[in-house]
């Protein structure tokens, strides 16, 4: 098989040029990774935090020491001298969020039942005072229920009953939300990220080839030789078959480590039969380019454009979401779009069955359908490039 | 009989680029295809191959009709095209290896073959080298590496001196004496008419698709009238002397200028003894005097009336 040979060595000769869309792919996908588990760590962690206060107190009684105590789970507390300008500045320049001041006489009408109020001064629309709200609301409430339902209780036992009542913690457990696991989103970026580089590699080693292959004195040298035509074009499209099928491969292989911990999703299987349907699709496009281009050093230039400008209207580098709609409505006049489209739909899917993944399955005939489109194209610019 | 071509005609549109060409190589000759630029040696070359349709004719080699699925006789031809034909991707040895591997197929004695190949060319010493980093010369050597290597019985070579240095032409001229003493059978085009003198046994001189002569160098040489051109550097020479000369038997003609004066005298006389006995009789001072016997392109000067190079 010597051409079948020749033609792989031409690949081999040019694997710096391919490397470099490896490479990037590489680079993107390690960033991806990084961002990915910062992106989760923010999700999924939680951590409590406080709020400064400065808590005044006309008076000292059990009740609102207990009240003092149960703030302290939730906030700071920075002493103030009680004077109207320092409390001012310490609000304005944000030292703290929130003045509490427990008049004189509180904890008396609060115990025969009256209603109470206490005085607060506030950093306006701040989250941090609606939560310490919370909080004394909470205390408050739980203090006049126990009140309301002990015998005589004493400021002591209530103190004590509330501070117990409250004591009890639930585990919270915060889950990912959305429709679906985000395994499959982060896999989603992988496979989104995978029409640029696989399309860049293909067309870069496809139009090489073909460029081998179009040399009019090497043509004539090879039509001398005892190799039949069809014997030719048969090793030919055997080298160009699996070179598709090595870099598709390499790139699955690459996403797959990239992202181990979805490989066990049934979407995965998708995700790979939906860049395979791809990768058929990229060959026929480089197929039709190598029969068009006659210029090596135009090659880099036309892949550039192709790639990227496919890429960008199709949801590749931005989120389909962000895109106008005449930007995806174009965008659908390239394989690109339906392969970021399925994998978009795949993406949200938690039921794999026929009906929710008929999107998915459209996506890849769509593709096909322009591979077949391609390669008949790319046949008529074979032919009147030989005639000519 | 090797090669036979019976009225070969081949037209692009309205110029006729072959006109009822004829001829046949024998085994064990290098045969010359003689011709100035646009005389139509390379299209007979790429008809010979089944690389061009041709309109009318016969051709046959090794008693076959060629054609373009004649793998069994391409089998046996080795073909030196007139355009470098190499990949760029492949170093020297790969190219070689390539080429030789479309006719052996068995790699043990396809290695044998690439490494006489290379020696054969010189090419030991760049055989690691990609073509682009090759001179012009090892270039015209490579590509005729990549022809010969597999062995064959025929050898085509269009015009594979073309651009070449003097030292690498040498050597390719060589190379073409030693394929033949190896017993292949040489076509060989050129427009160089000292290359076709040096090595082709037979020759034959076409101009715009028709065969003019052919024969060997001698045979063609005698083809014409002319057997001795005398050249003599003088200042002085009267146009009445320069008429004198002319008149004088043997002489087909006698021009002077820029201080030269060149005789053409015929078959049959003592040229030289005559063109001197007039120097000294017309005390005609003089410097060098040289005597050339024709050469082809005087062949094709007398039979078309043009030089070769024209």
């Amino acid at each position: 098989m010597p051409v079948f040979k020749l033609c792989l060595k031409i690949l081999r000769k040019n694997v710096p040029s391919l490397a470099i869309y490896i490479f990037v792919f590489i680079g993107v996908a390690v960033i991806m990774t990084f961002s990915s588990v910062n992106e989760q760590a923010g999700t999924l962690a939680f951590t409590r935090s406080k709020t400064n206060i400065a808590f005044l107190t006309e008076e000292n009684t059990p009740l609102v020491a207990g009240l003092k105590a149960e703030l302290a789970k939730v906030a700071n507390f920075v002493e103030l001298p009680d004077e109207k300008e320092a409390l001012q500045d310490a609000l304005y320049f944000r030292n703290v969020s929130y003045i509490l001041r427990v008049p004189k006489g509180f904890t008396e009408k609060f115990m025969q039942g009256e209603q109470v109020r206490l005085e607060k001064t506030t950093v306006p629309d701040s989250y941090s005072s609606a939560y310490l709200d919370l909080s004394i609301d909470q205390y408050l409430n739980l203090a006049r229920l126990y009140l309301l339902h002990l015998e005589n209780p004493t400021q002591e036992a209530l103190a004590k009953h509330v501070a117990d009542a409250l004591a009890a913690e639930a585990e919270v457990k915060l889950l990912p939300g959305g429709a679906a696991p985000d395994m499959q989103l982060s896999a989603n970026l992988y496979f989104n990220y995978l029409a640029y580089s696989l399309l860049s590699v293909i067309i870069l080693g496809m139009s090489v080839l073909m460029l081998s292959y179009h040399n009019k004195d090497l043509q004539r040298r090879n039509a001398c030789s005892p190799l039949s035509a069809a014997s030719f074009n048969r090793q030919f499209g055997l080298a160009i078959l699996t070179f598709t099928g090595l870099v598709w491969l390499l790139f699955i292989i690459l996403c797959l480590l990239f992202n181990s911990k979805n490989i066990q999703s049934p979407s995965t299987v998708f995700f790979i039969l939906n860049s395979l349907a791809f990768a058929v699709c990229s060959a026929g496009l480089s197929f039709l380019i190598g029969n068009l281009v006659t210029n090596a050093k135009a090659i880099p230039a036309i892949c550039n454009v192709v790639t990227l400008g496919q890429s960008f209207i199709s949801g590749v580098f931005v989120p389909a979401e962000l895109l106008g709609d005449t930007v995806l409505k174009i965008a659908g006049f390239t394989p690109a779009y339906w392969f970021v489209a399925a994998n978009n739909h795949l993406a949200g899917l938690q039921q794999f069955t026929r009906a929710t993944l008929q999107p998915v399955f459209n996506g890849m005939l769509m593709q096909i359908g322009f591979a077949l489109a391609f390669f008949a194209l790319a046949l008529v610019a074979a032919k009147k490039r030989r005639l000519e | 009989m090797v090669v036979r071509i019976k009225n070969l005609v081949k037209r692009y549109g309205d110029l006729l680029a072959l006109d009822h060409l004829s001829f046949s190589v024998n085994d064990g000759e290098i045969f010359g295809l003689l011709g100035p630029n646009g005389s139509g040696k390379t299209t007979a070359i790429n008809c010979l191959l089944s690389l061009l349709e041709y309109d009318k004719g016969e051709i046959e080699i090794f008693g076959q009709p060629m054609a373009p699925d004649a793998y069994h006789i391409k089998r046996e031809i080795g073909i030196v095209m007139q355009n470098v034909a190499v990949y760029n991707e492949l170093t020297v040895r790969e190219n070689i290896d390539y080429f030789c591997g479309l006719y052996v197929p068995d790699k043990k004695s396809r290695k044998e073959l690439v490494d006489e190949a290379i020696d054969f060319v010189g090419l030991a010493d760049f055989a690691d080298f990609y073509p682009q980093k090759l001179s012009g010369g090892l270039l015209r050597r490579l590509n005729i590496a990549c022809g010969i290597a597999h062995k064959p019985k025929l050898i085509i070579m269009d015009e594979p001196t073309v651009a070449v240095d003097p030292q690498s032409r040498n050597k390719i001229l060589e190379g073409i004496l030693a394929l033949n003493r190896q017993g292949a059978t040489v076509i060989y085009t050129s427009h160089y008419m000292e290359e076709v003198e040096r090595i082709c046994t037979r020759i034959l001189i076409i101009d715009k698709g028709k065969p003019i002569a052919t024969g060997t160098k001698e045979e063609l040489k005698a083809m014409i009238t002319m057997e001795e051109k005398i050249t003599v550097e003088t200042q002085q020479l009267t146009p009445e002397q320069l008429a004198r000369l002319r008149a004088l038997p043997h002489i087909l003609s006698a021009e002077y200028q820029n201080g030269l004066l060149v005789v053409k005298s015929g078959r049959g006389g003592h040229n030289l003894e005559t063109v001197l006995s007039f120097i000294r009789k017309e005390k005609i001072q003089c410097g060098k005097i040289y005597s050339e016997l024709p050469t082809l392109n005087d062949v094709f000067l007398e039979i078309t009336g043009k030089h070769l190079r024209d």
